[in-house]
């Protein structure tokens, strides 16, 4: 019996959850160890304070601090120094075609590193007519059948092979979005990422749900 | 690599091939404001789509894989069936491969295909959830089997072909046949729609010309005419110059049986009227003034404006 099993175990081993504020009371996303000393990767949305909490796989909390945040991409870097977690391999979602299969891992809706398994749409903008108000058309985006849910943010999206290719962000018309890893991967390296070019925004259209 | 892995890995490639391998001959059909629907490439020339996507009859294009976007004409539509057929510059892209709708059961993995933009195809999987034989979808066409699956049908996946993990089509999907699960028409009737639309232009549906409702009989009527149901269907309207009227059929007759089937239900006479019922004589047994009496009925085409 083909399983995701394997794939699945060595991936929770390197998210956790991240919770807004010092007390780690409030309501929170995933996040992924995407280097080696407590580099923690996560959506924007999931923490608009600087002071935040980590819970480790094994059930140990940890402090962290937002580092960079940028909303647009809705990536955030939090720094955990006391998080030692094996990083996530990662790999660029535009070398897969669509169909490819990939899971998820997360909190969707507080149920800790859930499994979900869809395919590959497409990796680039999102097709003309379901734009979000107030997002840059030519952001690109992982685009998945794959079911997301709030607690989902923040958490990997991965490849066959259990290789991180984006990062949960957000349900739009049914479709689960994430942001492509080489996009997040320039995030933690301090790069500047591609502003849009065209500037074409919608002002009308799906409204997104974050997750 | 663990042999899970490798086995995964391996199932992802052939889904991925299957998507590549239908997704040369699906295409995004521009016919409606904003978001475009998808289209399969049926024969030479022919993309097949659903119906309801189709929001006008003038200016509509067709985006093809290699992401040329080219003029398409409605050469026919049919709100029944829920399909409609769009002629397009021929060659310009292979014919998609058909696999046999009866051949799929519960269980069976599947995946719904879609293209929107030039990014290439969309795609979505699941399984295959519940098949049967022939019914009857609430616009009111014959499908010639039910095929439904547990697939996504995102927006803009309606008219996309239902492909199996060898990447043949099954049918067109649409998300306007049922709520719960994704209906897919089959491909027998896509071909039997097509080939209709393309020869007519319309879709030939049996019509008598009369309204109906259920009545019962009281049981002393009952015994005294020798009738062996226990109700029928009481003709409330007939049209003028309808096969309803030509047969002499009147308001406040009662139709007891059709062809020798008793019916007290006006679903089993619309399936009287299906397939290729039109120019066929329907033998009706009727109550008529509290006597028996029965009438033949030639089945004429539903007139166009009720289609």
């Amino acid at each position: 019996m083909i399983s995701l099993a394997a794939a699945a175990e060595r991936l929770r081993a390197s998210v956790v959850v991240v919770r807004a504020g010092a007390d780690g009371r409030a309501g929170g996303g995933a996040g992924i160890a995407w280097r080696a000393g407590g580099v923690v990767v996560t959506s924007a949305h999931v923490v608009d304070a600087r002071d935040v909490t980590v819970v480790l796989p094994d059930g140990g909390a940890v402090p962290g601090e937002v580092v960079r945040r940028d909303p647009r991409r809705d990536l955030a870097l939090v720094l955990a120094p006391r998080a030692a977690l094996p990083p996530v391999r990662h790999a660029d979602p535009a070398r897969l075609r669509p169909g490819s299969l990939l899971f998820a891992v997360g909190h969707p809706l507080g149920v800790v590193d859930a499994v979900t398994t869809g395919v590959l749409q497409a990796t680039g903008p999102l097709p003309p007519g379901l734009g979000v108000p107030g997002m840059p058309g030519d952001l690109a985006w992982l685009q998945a059948d794959l079911r997301l849910a709030p607690g989902n943010s923040g958490g990997p999206v991965a490849d066959a092979e259990g290789r991180v290719v984006g990062v949960s962000a957000m349900v739009v018309a049914g479709l689960g979005l994430a942001v492509p890893a080489p996009d997040v991967e320039a995030f933690v390296a301090g790069e500047a990422l591609p502003r849009s070019a065209s500037g074409r925004t919608p002002r009308r259209g799906r409204r997104p749900a974050y997750i | 690599m663990s042999a899970d892995t490798n086995a995964l890995a391996a199932l992802s490639d052939q889904l991925a091939d299957a998507v590549a391998q239908a997704g040369a001959a699906t295409v995004a059909v521009h016919g409606r404001p904003r978001l475009a629907s998808t289209g399969v490439h049926w024969r030479d020339g022919i993309v097949m789509t659903t119906e309801g996507t189709i929001r006008r009859e003038d200016g509509i294009t067709v985006t093809l894989p290699g992401g040329d976007t080219v003029p398409a004409t409605l050469a026919g539509r049919d709100r029944g069936t829920d399909l409609a057929v769009l002629r397009i510059p021929a060659g310009r892209l292979p014919v998609a491969t058909k696999g046999d709708p009866a051949a799929l059961k519960p269980g069976h993995l599947v995946l719904a295909l879609a293209r929107l933009d030039e990014l290439g195809a969309r795609a979505a999987f699941g399984a295959v959830s519940a098949v049967g034989g022939r019914w009857r979808c609430w616009k009111g066409g014959e499908i010639d089997r039910l095929v439904q699956s547990d697939l996504v049908i995102y927006p803009g996946f309606g008219g996309g072909p239902l492909v199996d993990a060898a990447g043949r089509i099954h049918g067109l999907n649409s998300g306007g046949l049922s709520r719960s699960l994704a209906t897919t028409i089959p491909a027998g009737t896509v071909d039997r729609v097509l080939d209709q639309l393309v020869e007519r232009g319309y879709v030939s549906r049996g019509w008598i010309g009369a309204a109906m409702q259920p009545v019962r009989f009281n049981p002393a009527a009952r015994q005294r005419l020798g009738l062996a149901s226990e109700g029928g269907l009481v003709i409330v309207a007939v049209e003028p110059d309808a096969p309803a009227a030509a047969a002499g059929l009147l308001v406040g007759d009662v139709i007891v049986s059709v062809n020798g089937s008793p019916v007290d239900d006006p679903a089993q006479v619309v399936e009287a009227l299906a397939g290729d019922a039109v120019g066929k004589s329907l033998r009706l047994d009727l109550v008529r003034g509290g006597q028996r009496a029965n009438a033949d009925v030639l089945v004429g085409e539903r007139p166009r404006e009720r289609r």
